[in-house]
């Protein structure tokens, strides 16, 4: 073990002396890294990209997307490819891997620590390096709920008991897995239930009993405005957002983690990327356990090792213990289920097209 | 007495561990290739629809029938092994569990369902461990009882890691394998059942295999329709019984080679599997929609049910290699499901969640198929955790048990053990003497004489060597007959018949036996019998004799046998 850490020390050491050594001189040989914007880019900023600029004297420069493989197509396609690494959902890391886009990793020399323990049991595929963890989950107007507060993700279709609109996205994600889970079918179950025809029956069976008094939203933002403004009692959401709301802005609102679906943001480096070592490095550096635990003081997404939860600690801004902020946090990720984006990849269309003839059925 | 507790104990560690790794494995391999196979409905969902998934789902368990068939050629007895072969060996005490038989047959079972086929596991991998067991054993140079000890291990540590209960497996090994309790034996197997348990549950950190939510029962009243499901559950227990033993039968009358049975067995399975593709291997998808209320109409329910219980039959009567108990759990909790949604109609009747009703019919179905009342309650109370649930499957099975003992017997097991000759319910000194064959007692000490020796030649001949009885025989040992010390000393008080040749006097009609006969044979035949020795005679030919002492003694030694291993204590 030792020896393992000692070899890791000398790997960086080396390839970071090579590094600058190489790359220092060339200001236009800057890293560049496509990323989503907004919030969580900051975040990356402090933990990720400043300390690496710091450590490495190699620059970063990012570029925004909103996912999707359309551009990195086109790039590959034209034979010019100018993005060196990018921040994917793991369904796009693996459509992309799939059509030949993206470079394949090797996890073991590439990463640092206990490879095959530490990371999440998804976070590593052909071409992709897992490194936070998000969740789609309800949350609850704290006002309207005054007496028994709901905590199951089967509340959220009991409109007896928990009374008012509820506010779900205009796309079959995370809700067919939520409308199954209320039946009571344990999370290991819901994707080969939702495999047969009866189990998607099942599931829409029971969106029907919340059919009309359902409340569509289609940006990240709106349901925290739904909420704020009483629109509705209950609505899902990212738990970024709501952490967002509740802790920055003070909203009242409550998250409900018991039926959380988590997807896990990778790294993928694109075929042909001009940096691709660079790139390399970025991704050992990035997904260490310190980095990982560093990127939770201004964000509430879960580091995708173990060795990083274990070292979370408060949020930058005003202090809160962000571990039960987390969905890794043990007992919220215990509730959850993370979702199963081989099984999205491949029935995205079929499933839409029921969900849309639903929407419009009656 | 110190060394042998030592020697039992370390058994049962190592039993416990090296089954638990293979169960583990087996589960594995079997959800492996249901993923490439195209069994699992995920996989099929990933696959895409068409007719090329049509077409596969036909031709895989058409080939995988044909390759399951080819292996179990290679057995001896040209059959899958499975439990009734664990429950022979341990109850017949002399008899080793072969472990050639024992890979090919588990090899079979893990084609046949990974493949689809409508078998069970874990009648496979019981017998799995049993064979294990037994080798083991044999490596610590066992004698009798430590086989059958080592049987019970092996049992026990895979139904407790593939249910990951324990207790379950603890008694499973001792109700259906052993079928005694004695203390030498539940120690090391206590041992194994709960190494089997640690290592499904901490070590491997293996998933429950179906998990039941908690429920309550709502009224006392209920428990009415609790012994209604375990009688009719008998009936639907004993179809599922009846069934698979008139399509074995039908099997043998069919006059074609054993692949294409069994390949066409397979094609029915995908046949029915376009319509039903949830009907393909354990059916855990069905398994789960069954306990989900309103998720099935009643005549669906029924429907799957009969389709379910048609395919097990043809499956296991026509050579797939697999188990009885995983398809009688899903009938079991498809009858229950149809039972709740029947009572529905029934205005006044109140009930619990259908799943508890669904819990009673698979206990109903299951305990009197697999003849383990016991097991079946612990498995409830250990896979629910929930008093309520296992007391209600309790009331279920001990009528369902009560009324198939009546209509078909203990258990498909027994049934399938007296179909080969051996019948358990005579008692286990009948199964072990009837083994033990007369050829193994012969004794070449006994007077011959040739058969045209006179009456007084002969009786000269047995006073010297202080014989009884004699056997006359003609040129080649042929066998003429018998002759007493008492019959020549009739015939010499009477001058005229002194010189009569004794073949003319030979007790042609007396009593005598065929080598292959056994021991208990030889004991009914005894029953009117005088005298010291029975002749045994193959083809005509004299073999040797048996003495009358002999055969009771083999029989006491049995009983004294078998007393020992149910009541040792260490």
């Amino acid at each position: 073990m030792q020896r393992a850490r000692l070899l890791n020390v000398i790997v960086v050491f080396t390839i970071v002396v090579l590094g600058v050594w190489t790359k220092m001189p060339l200001a236009q040989d800057a890293l560049t890294i496509v990323t989503w914007g907004g919030a969580y880019e900051e975040s990356q900023r402090k933990a990720f990209f400043q300390p690496f600029t710091q450590t490495t004297g190699i620059d970063i420069e990012t570029r925004q997307y909103s996912g999707g493989l359309k551009e990195l197509r086109e790039q590959i396609l034209s034979g010019r490819v100018n993005w060196d690494l990018i921040d994917l959902v793991s369904s796009d890391n693996l459509a992309a891997c799939r059509e030949g886009l993206l470079q394949p990793l090797n996890s073991v020399s590439l990463l640092t620590g206990d490879v095959e323990n530490d990371f999440h049991e998804r976070a590593i595929t052909d071409c992709g390096i897992g490194q936070v963890i998000f969740s789609t989950v309800v949350a609850f107007d704290t006002r309207q709920f005054t007496g028994e507060k709901p905590n199951q993700i089967e509340h959220f279709f009991d409109l007896e008991t928990f009374p008012g609109k509820r506010g779900l996205q205009r796309k079959p994600v995370a809700v067919l897995e939520w409308a199954l889970m209320s039946y009571g079918v344990p999370k290991k179950d819901i994707y080969g239930l939702l495999s047969t025809p009866r189990g998607l029956d099942l599931a829409f069976k029971r969106l029907d009993q919340i059919k009309k008094h359902i409340v569509w939203w289609s940006e990240p933002e709106e349901p925290i405005t739904m909420l704020s403004s009483s629109v509705v009692s209950m609505t899902s959401g990212f738990n970024g957002r709501f952490f967002d709301a509740r802790i920055n802005q003070g909203a009242p609102i409550q998250t409900i983690w018991d039926g959380q679906i988590m997807d896990i943001s990778t790294w993928g480096i694109p075929k042909g990327a001009p940096h691709s070592d660079d790139a390399r490095l970025f991704i050992r550096f990035a997904t260490g356990s310190t980095r990982l635990a560093e990127i939770t003081k201004y964000i509430s997404y879960g580091p995708a090792r173990k060795s990083a939860n274990a070292a979370v600690g408060k949020h930058q801004q005003t202090g809160t213990d962000m571990r039960s902020y987390l969905p890794t946090f043990p007992p919220n990720y215990e509730k959850g289920l993370t979702a199963d984006q081989e099984w999205y990849s491949h029935t995205q269309e079929l499933i839409e097209k029921r969900f849309e003839k639903w929407i419009n059925d009656k | 007495m110190l060394i042998r507790l030592t020697i039992v104990t370390l058994l049962g560690i190592v039993v416990g561990i090296v089954v638990a790794f293979l169960a583990i494995s087996f589960v594995e391999l079997v959800l492996w290739l249901n993923d490439i196979l195209l069994v699992s409905p995920r996989s099929r969902m990933l696959f895409g629809n068409g007719y090329l998934l049509s077409f596969l789902t036909v031709l895989i368990p058409t080939v995988a029938g044909v390759i399951t068939a080819l292996i179990l050629q290679k057995i001896p007895e040209k059959r899958p092994h499975n439990v009734p072969d664990a429950i022979l060996a341990s109850q017949s005490l002399s008899k080793k569990m072969p472990l050639k038989t024992g890979v090919l047959s588990s090899t079979a079972a893990i084609i046949s369902l990974g493949s689809g086929a409508s078998v069970g596991q874990y009648g496979p991998l019981a017998y799995m461990g049993s064979f294990i067991g037994s080798w083991i054993s044999r490596l610590f140079g066992g004698n009798y009882y430590l086989g059958t000890i080592g049987i019970g291990c092996g049992a026990a540590a895979a139904i407790s890691t593939a249910f990951n209960a324990p207790i379950a497996g603890l008694i499973f090994a001792h109700e259906v394998i052993l079928r005694h309790y004695s203390l030498r034996s539940f120690a090391p197997i206590t041992v194994a059942a709960t190494i089997g348990y640690l290592i499904a549950n901490h070590v491997m950190a293996r998933p429950p295999l179906f998990r039941i939510e908690h429920f309550q029962l709502e009224t006392p009243y209920e428990f009415f329709g609790f012994i209604l499901i375990g009688v009719a559950g008998a009936f639907v227990a004993t179809l599922l019984i009846k069934g698979i033993l008139f399509s074995a039968a039908t099997n043998k009358k069919v006059m074609l080679p054993a692949p294409i049975k069994t390949g066409l067995a397979g094609m029915l399975v995908g046949i029915f599997a376009l319509q039903i593709p949830e009907i393909l291997g354990i059916g855990k998808e069905l398994l789960r929609f069954s306990i989900i209320e309103d998720a099935f109409t009643n005549y669906e329910l029924a429907s799957i049910l009969f389709a379910k219980i048609f395919l097990t039959a043809i499956c296991l009567g026509f050579g797939f290699a697999g188990g009885v108990f995983s398809p009688a759990l899903l009938i079991g909790v498809l009858f229950g499901a149809l039972v709740a949604g029947s009572l529905d109609t029934l205005a006044w009747y109140e009930r619990s969640h259908i799943v508890i009703y669904a819990i009673c019919g698979m206990v109903a179905v299951a305990g009197p198929v697999i003849g383990a009342p016991l097991t079946t309650i612990l498995i409830v109370f250990e896979l629910t955790r929930n008093y309520d649930i296992a007391t209600a499957a309790m009331v279920s099975v001990a009528f369902a048990n009560l009324i198939s003992y009546r209509v078909v017997g203990r258990s498909l097991f027994d049934i399938q053990l007296v179909i080969r000759g051996f019948d358990l319910s005579l008692g286990r000194d009948k199964v072990i003497v009837e083994q033990r064959k007369v050829e193994d007692y012969v004794s070449t000490n006994f007077l011959s004489l040739p058969k045209d020796l006179s009456v007084s030649e002969a009786q000269q001949q047995m006073l010297e060597v202080e014989k009884s009885e004699a056997y006359i025989v003609g040129e080649n040992d042929i066998y003429f007959g018998k002759l007493s010390i008492r019959q020549t000393l009739i015939l010499m008080s009477d001058q005229d018949q002194s010189e009569v040749r004794i073949q003319d006097l030979a007790m042609q009609k007396a009593l005598q036996l065929a080598p292959e006969e056994s021991i208990w044979d030889a004991m009914i035949k005894m029953e009117a019998f005088v005298g010291e020795s029975i002749p045994v005679v193959e083809n005509g030919y004299l073999k040797g004799v048996v003495f009358e002492a002999t055969i009771v003694s083999a029989y006491l030694n049995t009983i004294h046998n078998i007393r020992e291993e149910e009541n040792a204590a260490g």
